[in-house]
This record gives structure tokens, C-alpha cells and sequence, in this order.
């Protein structure tokens, strides 16, 4: 991750306008910060008792020293929240030819469906794509409990509330970069492994991805099971150090022989992970519930590179 | 009176109706939340010392977090602040013989430790809450087991014991004064009291109301969260902040009142500006109403709707930054005298509280929050707050009173030890969370794996975290060895003016021997400025005429 140790990169308009108002708002905190410290240090040390007996100064105030220091700080407030509330009524108000991005968060994981593409809309997992140097309108929302669509790089986050529709804009420059959208509402057991991949693209690649509905990877990278698992949270449930998380751990888990809920056998091979990925429901290990949601929108290789990757792991 | 029965263990503690050893009951409960909810704290920090899961599982975790919130809340800083110290102070400060209604003032004690107890059951039984101390729905209604059962039931039996101490507070202050007494000579840590009694009065039953209907949800199948029904989330989180966040400067209102009794004390000084500090207790009283939805920019509102509330938490500010200054002015031309109270008083208090006050002030920005909202950079800020605000000026009175309450001395030595093991522990565990949560840290992670070059900031945060769990056991050490043989303590020993100090250490039954009447106000310390002589040029002085 690069960027300062104070904000990530700033890849949107939004982004460097934000960044504008932290840096005028640091710059009023450091003043304050150091004008408070410095009075406070002074006068401790000027101030110190020199005999046990001493008494201080008799003084109940100045009214007009009062006055000066309630006025000022309400003066720079005043000007703040003029200048705030423009920027705010300017986020709020996505430009007419924005591009549309449905984002669905659930436990624990993100889906976005993007308006056009082979039949008419598609929906990825855990892989957000956005054209460089477009506006684009997130329209959120929530199959469950309250999530937050969080994107560091961008600046932008929005609650993905239940029975709700969220909107959030942001024009990314038009540089390509890679990122992670993170889930910011607490949302249980695995909140922390809710992250998405996010990556923005040169826009005739991004014509490229949404033309062949989000399954090839225009920059044309052989495909990384690991990756994969990442991307598409199964981690979050499957551990791959052997400890048993809400489903089996994968480590040594290929070419075993399984005890199924229903007393049946199976063994571990290619076929039955396909299957277990495509419609988890078919075959449920002995001990797990029926928890794990399924995932038809792979593609054969991306079932592959998985298939490899549990594998490897020995 | 006092002669006249026997008095055992039984009678002097458990059916005690006396203000101040209520108020002891309550110092020495929260005290143990303090420490249950900083073991809670210290576990967090020892699973994010580095990526990855280590010490704990997920779930654990969730309900540490939640526990941690919950008790340091609800448990230890609210409790501590409007049990302990309004108790034993405000009827000792007018100059009554107790409380308005001692009896119910004993009630809103054992209410208090039944709704800790019955917090700290779920952790016996094995189903803690993993709601996070807000609980939004529709998850916390979704969760299994008593967790959340527990927690609301807790909740709303120190609400209940809440709502009773601030009738008996307000109620108090207003018929109980001695002679002379009027508000306009009130010390300062009494009109916090009285204007954290009312934020208690009135918000209190928003968040009864709020955690009710979560309950109705789970168990009774109402649909004030089931969105397929019709419900709104939304409406737990606009109920649950319009108390909570008042809940907030019911934790800083009273620490702002001890401090305010302490650096004049320390200083020899009147406090500047007497009225400027009554007053803005009252002004952040009436405005903590009226900024809740700054805690929801981007909840799911439009974002101008926030504007309102971006506002009003911007004019928030300005009492606050008055006391600061006022408290400034205050050591301005002092005889500062460095014990303990005054340490954490200022250097802990005052510099420390002002850094939270700063980082508010970009949380409250409605496009630099969509940001930082429910990041580690809202961590550090409420942290600086309760942490380097209350729980500072929590310190300071602790030490600052203990002569008066045990008659007997702390030791200076050690408690100035743990004040430097405090402020280093706090600064150190706090200020990376800033950059942690400006970069990409999420509050409630349990790990932070997509990032993990988020490792060393974590890292410097948990060393703080065990230096300030040094600092604790010191302070439970020197408190707990003093009260038994620390050096006698005069009635007086710090020289104050208020009328708790003009009474023996501890305090008889009832307080005073005879009721004070009062003919001054609090803080008439100080000597009057002697003018110097100036002279001008051919002025004639004693037959002799200056020449240049």
C-alpha cells in the first residue's frame, strides 16, 4: 500500500477535494494544538511554586480577553461549515451521465452488478472494476444486516442498509490502480475478512471485461487460486492452516475420504470441490451446517485455479 | 445519633442510606469494572499486535469489544462520575446533611451493581453479547443465545438507577443549600452535576425505549426493524444516539467540573471567569441534544441532511474550547503547586482532552467523516476524550479527595510514577490509532490481514496498552496499601475553600457539626495585585525631584 503516513493515495476528484478540507482542518488543529500546549508548558513552568506559602495572582477574569475567545473560534466554525456544506450538496449530486454500479453487500462479502455486458448485466464477487477517468454512481444496498461500502483511495463510504438504497458518486482519475473496498459497519464473525478487490482500468480494457460479463481479464494474467480464494472470501471460512473455522479446513484435504451429514462417503477429488463450490448444499461435510452460500457466476478456469490451489495445500 | 446503635460490617456498608459511603460503594464498583473492562481491552490489543488471528477466535473477539464498550460506559466512566464523585461531593459542597431522598439514593447504588452483575453473568454462562456497545439492528436482534437478552436487561436496570440519582441530584441542589449558598457561589464541579443530572433526566429514557424495542423484535415479533415488513434500522440508530450521544458529555461534563475545582486549588488562584465555566456546563447540557445524527453522515441519510447536525457539533465546540482557555488563565500568574491531582488535572486533563476536542472537530465535517466514519481515527478520538479527558480527571479527583474520604494519605511519589506511566500509556496506545484510521483500519476488526504494513502503528498501541495496565495496578496499589496506612490527613491538607474541606477528614455522620453559613464564594484564593510605584520625571517624591 503506498501513500504518506497521514491518507492513501488519492485516486478521485472527491478524494483530493476531502483531502483539501483534512489538510485546512489539520492545519486549525496543529495551531490550536500548539497554542494550548505552549501556554500550558509556559505557565507551569513560569508559574511553579517557589515557597509552600506563596499565593498566586487574585484575578476573576477579563471580559473582554472572554469575549475575543469565544468570538474567534466561533468565527473560524462559521466559515468551516459555509465551505463544508457547498463540498457536501456537491458529493451528494452524482452528474447526469454517471455509470450505474449496483453494489450488494451480505456476510460477508460483496457483489456488484454492472448494467450491461453479455446478457444484459452480470454480477462479480468480491471484484469491483471502474473505468478510469468516468463518473460513477454506487446505488447500495443489503441482503441482511447493516453493511458500510468503504474505499479508502476513492474517500467514499456509505451504509449498505436493508430494504434501503444508498448512493454514494466518485470519478476515479484516469490512472489504473489497484485497491480494496473494506466493510466499515460491524456486521459479525467475519466483518474483518469482508474485503473486496478493487481495481480501476484503462477504459477500452474495461469495455473488454464488461463485454465478455466480467469472466476474462483483459490485461490477460494467468489466473492465481490463492488469489481467487482471497477474492472471493472463502477464507474467511475455510481456514488453510488447519484449524477449524465454519467450514473445513482445506489444509490435507484433497484426496480424503469425508464423512457426509447423511452417514455417506465421499472422496475428496476435482469433481466434488466443483460441486461443493457451484451448490455447497448438495454434500455437506458431517459437523458444518448448511451455511455456505453457492457461487454458479464462476467460470470453469476460476473453478480450476481453485480446484489447484486446495491442492497445493498440503 | 451515631452513639446510639451498634454498628456492624452490615449496618455501616450494605444498609447504609449515607451519601458519602454510597458514594465509596460506588467509587470501589466502578473501580473493579474499570479493571474488567481494561483486561477486555488488553486481550483486543494482544490479538491486533500483529495480522492475522492469534489469540482469540472472531466471535471472542466481537464480544470483547462489546464487553470492553459496555463496561467501561455503562460500568465504570458514567457510575464513577454521577455515583461516586456527585454523591459524596455535591450535598458535602452546599453544605447539607446528605441527600434529598437518601433511601432511593441507596436504591440507584444496588440497582447500579444488580445491572453490572447482570452484565457480567453472560461472561459465566458462556454467551457474551457480540453487538458492540450501540447493538444496531437488524444484526443485534439476528444474534443467538442471552447475549443480547443480558445486555439490554443491564442496561436498563442502570438506566433505571441513572434516572433515580439524577432526581436526587437536581432535586438536592435545588432545596438543600446551606445559608448563603446561592448559585451563583456554587463550586463549579456542582454545576456540572446539576447540568449532567438533566442530560441523564431526559435522555435516559430515549435509550429505554430503544433497547426495548430491540427485545420486541427478538422475542415478540414486532417489526420495528424487520424491513420485509415495513421497519426501518434507521430508527434504532436516530433513538439510541439522541441519548447516547448526550451519554457522551454526561462522561466529560463532571470531569470538567473536578478539574475546574482542582487547578485553583493547586494554582492559588480563582478560577477565571467563574461564570464562563457555569455557564457553558449548561450551554453543552442544552446543545448535547441537538447533534445525535452527526454519528450517522453516512448511515444511510442524504448527506445534507447531516449539514444541520455538522453545525451544531461545530458550536459544541466553543464552550468546550472556553473552558479550555479559562482553565488556562487559571495557571496564568499562579503558585502552581505539582502533587498528583494537578498533574492529571492539566498535563493529563487539559492537554490531552483538547487533542480529542481537535480530532472531533473533523469527524464532525460531514465530507472529511465520509472518510474516517467507523474507522480506528474514531477510536482515537473518543479515547482521548474518556480516556485522556474523563478518565484523567477521574484520576485527579480520586487522589484529590481521597484524604477527605479515608482521612489518610496517599503516596505522592507513587502517584506521580503513575501519572507519567498513564500519560506516556495513553499517548502511546491512542495517537498511532489517528494514522491507522486514516489510512484503512476499520474499527472492530479482529485482524487487519488485507493490509498488513498496518502492523506498526497496531504494535506501538499495544505497548502502550500494557504500560497503562502498569499504571492501573499502581494506582489500585497506592489507593488500596494508603487507605489502610497511609499518614494521617488533616481536614485541610491542600488549603481548599470549598465546604467539604471545612469539615474533619473523613467527615463525621451528616457532614458538619453545625450547617456552615456561607458568606463568600468557592475560589477567593490569591492576593491582590500591589500596584507599582511609577514615578515621572520631575514629579517630586519624598523632597527629591527624579530627574532623567
Amino acid at each position: 500500500m503506498e501513500g504518506s503516513l497521514f491518507l492513501p493515495d488519492a485516486l478521485s476528484e472527491t478524494a483530493k477535494e476531502i483531502d483539501g478540507l483534512f489538510y485546512i482542518l489539520t492545519g486549525i488543529a496543529v495551531v490550536i494544538f500548539l497554542l494550548v500546549w505552549m501556554l500550558l508548558l509556559i505557565f507551569l513552568v513560569r508559574y511553579r511554586r517557589k515557597h509552600p506559602t506563596k499565593e498566586g495572582l487574585r484575578l476573576y477574569g477579563n471580559t473582554r480577553l472572554e469575549i475575543i475567545w469565544t468570538v474567534i473560534p466561533a468565527l473560524i466554525l462559521v466559515v468551516l461549515g459555509i465551505y463544508s456544506a457547498q463540498m457536501v450538496y456537491a458529493l451528494q449530486k452524482p452528474p447526469a451521465d454517471a455509470y450505474e454500479i449496483q453494489v450488494t453487500a451480505s456476510k460477508w462479502k460483496w457483489e456488484f452488478t454492472y448494467p450491461d455486458g453479455p446478457n444484459g448485466g452480470f454480477t462479480t464477487l468480491n471484484d469491483l472494476r471502474l473505468p478510469a477517468g468516468k463518473p460513477i454512481l454506487f446505488r447500495i444496498t443489503s441482503k441482511d444486516v447493516i453493511h458500510s461500502f468503504w474505499v479508502p483511495e476513492l474517500r467514499i463510504k456509505m451504509d449498505a442498509v436493508p430494504g434501503r438504497e444508498t448512493r454514494v458518486w466518485v470519478k476515479p482519475l484516469k490512472e489504473e490502480g489497484k485497491f480494496k473496498v473494506l466493510c466499515a459497519e460491524y456486521c459479525g464473525t467475519a466483518h474483518a475478512n469482508m474485503v473486496s478487490d478493487a481495481l480501476v482500468m484503462k477504459e477500452e480494457h474495461f469495455g473488454k471485461w464488461v463485454a465478455s460479463g466480467g469472466k476474462e481479464d483483459p490485461s490477460g494474467q494467468p489466473l492465481d487460486g490463492k488469489q481467487l480464494a482471497q477474492q472471493f472470501g472463502c477464507l474467511a471460512c475455510h481456514a488453510i492452516d488447519g484449524r477449524e473455522l465454519a467450514g473445513p479446513s482445506w489444509k490435507g484435504i484433497y484426496g480424503t475420504e469425508r464423512e457426509l451429514a447423511d452417514g455417506s462417503k465421499v472422496k475428496v477429488d476435482d469433481e466434488y470441490l466443483k460441486e461443493s463450490i457451484v451448490n455447497p448444499n448438495a454434500k455437506v461435510v458431517k459437523g458444518y451446517g448448511p451455511a455456505m452460500p453457492a457461487y454458479p457466476q464462476l467460470s470453469d478456469a476460476q473453478l480450476q485455479a481453485l480446484v489447484d490451489y486446495i491442492k497445493s495445500l498440503k | 445519633m451515631e452513639a446510639a446503635h451498634r454498628s456492624s460490617f452490615l449496618r455501616e456498608w450494605i444498609l447504609t442510606v449515607d451519601h458519602k459511603k454510597i458514594g465509596i460503594l460506588y467509587g470501589i464498583t466502578s473501580l473493579v469494572f474499570l479493571f474488567l473492562g481494561g483486561l477486555a481491552a488488553l486481550v483486543i490489543r494482544t490479538e491486533l499486535f500483529r495480522p492475522g488471528q492469534d489469540v482469540v477466535t472472531p466471535d471472542t473477539f466481537n464480544q470483547l469489544f462489546t464487553m470492553h464498550g459496555t463496561i467501561m460506559i455503562f460500568g465504570f466512566v458514567i457510575p464513577m462520575l454521577t455515583g461516586a464523585f456527585a454523591n459524596y461531593l455535591v450535598p458535602i459542597m452546599i453544605g447539607a446533611r446528605d441527600m434529598a431522598f437518601p433511601r432511593m439514593n441507596a436504591l440507584s447504588y444496588w440497582l447500579f451493581l444488580l445491572g453490572g452483575l447482570v452484565l457480567l453473568s453472560s461472561f459465566f454462562i458462556g454467551q457474551m453479547p457480540d453487538v458492540g456497545w450501540t447493538a444496531y439492528p437488524p444484526y443485534s436482534i439476528e444474534s443467538k443465545g442471552l447475549g443480547l437478552d443480558l445486555w439490554v436487561t443491564s442496561v436498563h436496570i442502570l438506566g433505571l438507577s441513572s434516572i433515580l440519582g439524577a432526581i436526587n441530584v437536581i432535586v438536592t441542589i435545588f432545596n438543600l443549600r446551606a445559608p448563603g449558598m446561592t448559585f451563583s457561589r456554587l463550586p463549579l464541579f456542582v454545576w456540572s452535576s446539576l447540568a449532567t443530572a438533566f442530560i441523564q433526566l431526559f435522555g435516559v429514557p430515549a435509550l429505554g425505549g430503544a433497547v426495548t424495542t430491540l427485545l420486541l423484535d427478538k422475542h415478540a415479533g414486532t417489526i420495528f426493524y424487520n424491513v420485509a415488513a415495513g421497519g426501518d434500522p434507521m430508527l434504532y440508530q436516530h433513538l439510541f444516539w439522541f441519548y447516547s450521544h448526550p451519554a457522551v458529555y454526561v462522561m466529560i461534563l463532571p470531569a470538567m467540573g473536578i478539574v475546574s475545582e482542582i487547578i485553583p486549588v493547586f494554582a492559588r488562584k480563582p478560577i477565571f471567569g467563574y461564570k464562563a465555566v457555569a455557564y457553558s456546563s449548561l450551554t453543552i447540557a442544552l446543545l448535547a441534544f441537538f447533534v445525535w445524527a452527526h454519528h450517522m453522515f453516512v448511515a444511510g441519510m442524504q448527506l445534507s441532511a447531516g449539514i444541520p447536525f455538522m453545525v451544531t457539533s461545530m458550536i459544541i465546540a466553543v464552550p468546550s474550547a472556553i473552558k479550555v482557555f479559562n482553565w488556562l488563565a487559571t495557571l496564568y500568574r499562579g503558585q502552581i503547586d505539582f502533587k498528583t491531582p494537578m498533574l492529571f488535572a492539566t498535563l493529563g486533563f487539559v492537554g490531552l482532552f483538547t487533542i480529542g476536542g481537535l480530532s472531533g472537530l473533523y469527524l464532525a465535517n460531514v465530507p472529511v467523516d465520509l472518510h474516517l466514519h467507523d474507522t480506528y481515527f474514531v477510536v482515537a478520538h473518543f479515547h482521548y476524550v474518556l480516556f485522556g479527558g474523563s478518565l484523567m480527571a477521574i484520576l485527579a479527583g480520586l487522589y484529590f479527595w481521597f484524604p477527605k474520604a479515608f482521612g489518610r494519605m496517599y503516596n505522592e511519589t507513587l502517584g506521580k510514577w503513575t501519572f507519567a506511566l498513564f500519560f506516556i500509556g495513553v499517548n502511546l496506545t491512542f495517537f498511532p490509532m489517528h494514522f491507522a484510521g486514516m489510512l484503512n483500519m476499520p474499527r472492530r476488526y479482529f485482524d487487519y490481514s488485507y493490509d498488513p504494513s498496518l502492523a506498526w502503528l497496531n504494535q506501538i498501541s499495544t505497548i502502550g496498552a500494557y504500560i497503562t495496565g502498569v499504571a492501573a495496578v499502581l494506582l489500585a496499589a497506592n489507593l488500596v496499601v494508603s487507605a489502610v496506612r497511609g499518614a494521617k490527613a488533616s481536614a485541610n491538607p491542600w488549603g481548599a475553600l470549598t465546604l467539604e474541606w471545612q469539615t474533619s477528614s473523613p467527615p463525621p455522620h451528616e457532614n458538619f457539626e453545625e450547617i456552615p453559613v456561607v458568606t463568600s464564594g468557592p475560589y477567593e484564593y490569591g492576593e491582590p495585585e500591589t500596584p507599582r510605584k511609577r514615578f515621572k520625571y520631575g514629579q517630586t517624591v519624598g523632597g527629591e525631584t527624579i530627574s532623567g
